[in-house]
């Protein structure tokens, strides 16, 4: 991934409190919306906060992006991007 | 009587953790996200609680109506709400949710649970002030409830309200409004949780006479840890003198008896259970999921609302009196007058907590 223009940004959002990974992912989707919709970059959200995780998705999907959750030991990540991107 | 309330705190944990029922971000994600996805759970809880309350009574399961501790409605209510609402957000979670989110292991809400402590501690202290001021602002001795108000009959009062609201419910179930699409572990949709909770809610009615509340505990923990280092400063304060509770419950002949003074009484014996199994249900929920994981890469700044949070809710908790559980999930299914009140001080406390939450987290929560 280092040697194309391709960027991720990482918020690591672990043991915060609410609704901190859903204020911060709302702050970097609007920072960054014109680079996310046109594929140069994603941002990988990593939290412990279930609801957040549960409700975050769906909100990024209304809005365009592509989403894709993963489970990880003890916490989960978000990656936001867009369909063009990879 | 410890063990059933042990029980109930368990499934009342494993449950809220589950379905992460937080009472605080359903007003909280409604005031600033517009989003009322998990505040529609609530009014479900609510009304089916009503419900479920308005049968007992009519069965006479329900010998004591209203039940014990329900304070009479005065304007120190609504203050009381409003510093609760500005606490509960700011602390991450209510004197409820602050357990669960404990109990799997999170730092923020075991800084709020050291503030809850240490508030309810100060409120000891601010009592006499305090109390005067609420006897001046009562509304009415008369009245604890809206039908006694009215001096209506309760069923039909109940009905004026549970109907439209069950109508409402019936309305999001069949448009889907109450489920979400995830691929959380684990995850329980909040409506189920209303649901189980509202049971648990009827149980504890019956079995030991009140809704489920915990907060004069929290004033005991106090009472206790103060009691150990300063034992004359605690035998001189009016508020740990105090017994609130005094009554026979009707129906088993126990004795209830107590306050939150540091003496092991029934309130010990009704409220501790309940707290040590929410913490417990909410811990074996997330080591069977595997997320039981303690994050210390927590802001300071977040780390120091919360302990300030939580000193404001047990204050606000102590002025009220009671917590949004105890007034949500019990004043308000029976129509209480001091939990109506209570609940037009959350809402104003509450937007002031989300702005004041919203500056420090977006100041501290990217580094």
């Amino acid at each position: 991934m280092s040697d194309s223009i391709y960027k991720e940004i990482v918020i690591d959002i672990r043991g915060q409190v609410c609704p901190s990974t859903l204020l911060a992912t709302m702050a970097e989707m609007n920072e960054h919306q014109k680079e996310l919709l046109n594929g140069e970059i994603s941002l990988l959200i990593i939290s412990d906060n279930r609801h957040a995780i549960a409700t975050i998705p769906e909100t990024a999907r209304n809005m365009g992006y592509r989403v894709e959750v993963k489970q990880e030991l003890g916490f989960y990540s978000i990656r936001i991007g867009h369909e063009n991107g990879n | 009587m410890y063990i059933a309330g042990l029980l109930m705190g368990i499934v009342a944990g494993f449950v809220m953790h589950r379905s992460d029922y937080c009472v605080t971000g359903m007003f909280r994600d409604a005031i600033l996200f517009k989003n009322f996805f998990m505040l529609r759970s609530l009014l479900l809880q609510v009304t089916v609680s009503m419900i479920f309350f308005e049968t007992l009574r009519r069965s006479h399961f329900l010998p004591l109506f209203p039940f014990p501790l329900l304070a009479p409605p005065a304007l120190s209510n609504i203050v009381g709400g409003m510093v609760f609402g500005l606490g509960m957000v700011l602390a991450g979670g209510c004197v409820v949710g602050t357990l669960y989110k404990l109990g799997a292991g999170s730092l923020i809400s075991a800084t709020a649970f050291l503030g809850l402590i240490l508030g309810s501690a100060l409120y000891a202290e601010l009592h006499p002030w305090w109390a005067s001021l609420v006897r001046q602002t009562v509304l009415t001795k008369e009245a604890l409830t809206l039908p006694a108000l009215l001096n209506i009959d309760p069923t039909l009062v109940i009905l004026t309200v549970a109907l439209p609201a069950s109508w409402l419910c019936i309305r999001w179930w069949q448009t889907g409004r109450l489920t979400i699409n995830t691929s959380v572990r684990g995850y329980l949709q909040p409506w189920k949780a209303a649901l189980i909770l509202a049971v648990i809610g009827a149980s504890s009615y019956v079995a030991i006479g009140m809704p489920m509340g915990i907060t004069n505990t929290y004033a005991k923990f106090a009472a206790i840890i103060e009691n150990a280092i300063i034992p004359a400063h605690v035998s001189r304060n009016p508020f740990f003198a105090a017994q609130p509770l005094d009554i026979v419950h009707p129906a088993s002949g126990a004795l209830l008896h107590g306050g939150a003074g540091p003496a092991l009484d029934s309130i010990w014996t009704i409220q501790f259970p309940l707290i040590a199994g929410i913490i417990l249900g909410s811990f074996i929920s997330a080591l069977l999921l595997k997320e039981y994981l303690w994050h210390t890469r927590i802001p300071g700044r977040q780390l120091a609302m919360a302990f300030i949070g939580g000193i404001i809710l047990a204050l606000g908790s102590r002025m009220t009196p009671g917590c949004n559980i105890w007034h949500l999930m019990g004043g308000l299914p029976i129509l209480a007058l001091s939990s109506l009140l209570f609940v037009i001080g959350l809402l104003p406390g509450a937007w002031l907590g989300s702005k004041i939450l919203t500056r420090v987290v977006m100041s501290s929560s990217r580094g």
